[in-house]
């Protein structure tokens, strides 16, 4: 903690005398880059069965051993599980160099390592053999989710004990980020159960689809911005500890009766239709807040010579975040409080435009940020090459132009569907044929996206390489 | 005290308790404050979700169809779904249940496809999935779809 105090002191400049003391690397830190690692994998994946599902829309009988319906239910399924897995290993590094000490059981660690990766595999090979459950995003079997949570549950375990170890220096990102791991088991295990009401299985789904990105994850990664910014002397700590909880107290109240946002046609009484549509006004300010201090550190970074940011390794990660935070703004927050309006709702709701938001809100906002932490984590004791920054910051912007390709052209279709099939009434298959030209453009945009995947991940598997042996 | 001028931001913290010095939560209350938000969100939920006709035992057993067959990927159910296929909360209203059944029994080539058959399913399984289908239609959902402005007439 003291150690941490000084680093980031002598980052922000304040005590330009202190050097930066040599770091210690924590168990902890080494067993994250496995989860790291796993993450950006499955990351790489993803965007090869997303590009097959894409063509797979726009080619009539293209020939697939797995049908689209498992497929779709496949993209998703890593969708969901690449950012948690990520985010587990993020929260481990994160908090063993916040609090600047061991984890309470790094075998544990490892334990739940190996837990997390057989049943998220498990999820795929089953839905591959068309073996599945049903539910958007949870498509896989009940059992498998249990076991998700299991490995959640050695999580919350081993960080609550690691905070408990030391209750009188516990830091607000150490602890947000544990709140955000509880959160992440409380809300998945109401979604091992099987519900027959479809009012309550849709509801109980939104705790996943919804609660685990706009709060829980959003817990995890507030802790590590502010880690990271703290670190790069973009902010300064006490800054950063005085409104952290503050941030956190809004972004769960927030997340928590903006799911409301999605309840509104499932079949709930009409007191969530403005409880969705107001609370998700509150959601914006934890956003706001986040792009203040983001503006506010890279002013005084370019004003001050000493402190701005040299490693390029922390230029890459911060060309990521930066990324997330164009989305959380424009895709999250603006677009998503456009679709909010109940009146606005009720026509585009259950069209490409929806898909549009998914696609902008959900990869933008919290696939860049897991991919930043990922990144960082797994280049730890090394500095890219010119060439190697320069192919990473290559690889962000194909991501995010494939990224607003993507978006933009579901929201084209997503548009002409809610007018010509909802507004005017035509027919339904007749207005799909429609679109078929903004999926072939989205299938393009896709293919930009895969390439930026790859040459990302390319970058970080070569980090990794040159770190391996000694990653200090 | 006089509350007027600044003298009101001193009582800020008197008066909410989770805002500790300095205008800042503190991990307790933030603690506190999230168990409490969750507790009653997830109340408040179940609560709306109580249905106020109880699903008949061949509708449940039709949703375990929906899921096994991975309806969801390409359908709609109160618009949260896949968009290849039509959604199907109010199908029972545009097609009868019969024809529905025949239609998951034998069923057609899907446009724009030429070879390609809609999935299917054996008779039990394709009754109990319109007995569900024509369960989801009775579940009032603040008038969503909307209806078309000029609903029937063609361009």
């Amino acid at each position: 903690m003291k150690l941490f105090r000084m680093f980031s002191a002598g980052a922000s400049g304040r005590h330009p005398v202190l050097t930066r003391p040599r770091q210690q690397v924590f168990l902890a830190q080494k067993i994250s880059r496995r989860y790291c690692l796993a993450a950006v994998t499955l990351f790489a994946i993803q965007s090869v069965v997303a590009l097959a599902g894409a063509l797979d829309l726009v080619i009539p009988d293209l020939p697939s051993p797995i049908p689209f319906e498992f497929g779709r239910a496949i993209h998703l399924g890593f969708a969901v599980l690449w950012p948690l897995i990520g985010t587990m290993g993020m929260v481990y590094y994160f908090t063993a160099a916040e609090l600047n000490r061991e984890i309470f059981s790094p075998r544990l660690a490892r334990w739940q390592f190996g837990v997390v990766l057989v049943f998220a595999l498990s999820v795929y090979v089953t839905l591959s053999l068309r073996i599945g459950n049903g539910r958007e995003y949870l498509e896989g079997m009940p059992a498998l989710y249990l076991g998700i949570g299991l490995a959640l549950l050695l999580a919350a375990y081993n960080l609550v004990r690691t905070l408990w170890a030391d209750k009188h220096h516990i830091t607000p990102a150490a602890a947000i980020m544990t709140v955000g791991i509880l959160f992440l088991l409380i809300l998945l295990l109401p979604n091992v159960l099987h519900y027959d009401n479809p009012t309550l299985d849709e509801a109980a789904k939104f705790w996943v689809v919804h609660l685990w990105e706009e709060m829980a994850f959003e817990l995890t990664t507030a802790g590590f911005i502010a880690t990271f910014f703290i670190v790069a002397g973009l902010a300064v700590r006490e800054k950063v500890e005085k409104w952290l909880y503050l941030e956190a107290g809004l972004a769960v109240t927030g997340g928590l009766y903006s799911t409301g946002h999605h309840y509104f046609w499932i079949g709930v009484p009409s007191l969530w239709l403005v409880l969705g549509a107001l609370i998700s006004l509150l959601e914006v300010v934890p956003v706001v807040m986040l792009v203040q201090m983001t503006y506010v550190g890279l002013k005084s970074s370019k004003a001050n010579n000493t402190t701005g940011i040299k490693s390029k390794r922390e230029k890459l990660t911060l060309w990521l975040i930066l990324s997330s935070l164009l989305y959380h703004v424009t895709g999250a927050s603006v677009f998503g409080l456009m679709i909010t309006v109940p009146w606005v709702n009720l026509y585009v709701h259950g069209t490409y435009t929806t898909s549009a938001h998914a696609h902008l809100a959900l990869f933008g906002s919290m696939g860049f940020l897991v991919l930043a932490g990922c990144y960082y984590v797994l280049s730890r004791g090394s500095e890219p090459t010119q060439a190697g920054y320069k192919a990473g910051v290559l690889a962000v912007l194909l991501l995010n132009i494939g990224l607003i390709g993507m978006g933009t052209a579901l929201l084209v279709a997503g548009f002409l569907q809610t007018y010509l099939w909802r507004v005017l009434g035509r027919d339904f298959m007749q207005v799909s044929l429609l679109l078929t030209p903004y999926l072939l453009a989205r299938v393009l945009a896709g293919g930009m996206f895969a390439l930026g995947d790859f040459l990302l991940i390319w970058q970080i598997y070569a980090a990794w390489w040159r770190t391996r042996k000694n990653p200090s | 005290m006089p509350i007027g001028g600044k003298n009101y931001v001193r009582i800020i913290p008197l008066v909410i308790p989770a805002i500790g010095s300095g205008g800042t939560l503190k991990l307790r209350s933030f603690l506190i404050l999230s168990a409490f938000s969750l507790v009653l969100f997830v109340a408040v939920t179940l609560l709306s979700a109580h249905s106020p006709v109880p699903i008949s035992l061949q509708a449940a057993a039709g949703k375990r169809v929906w899921q096994r067959h991975n309806c969801v990927s390409c359908h709609t159910l109160f618009g949260n779904g896949g968009y290849v296929g039509e959604d199907l909360t109010n199908i029972v209203t545009k097609v009868n249940p019969p024809q529905l059944v025949q239609y998951l029994v034998q069923p057609p080539v899907m446009r724009p496809n030429r070879y390609r058959h809609h999935p299917a399913l054996n008779r039990t399984e394709a009754e109990n999935v319109v007995s569900y289908l024509e369960y989801v239609h009775t579940i009032p959902t603040l008038g969503w779809p909307p209806q078309p402005e000029k609903a029937g007439d063609e361009p």
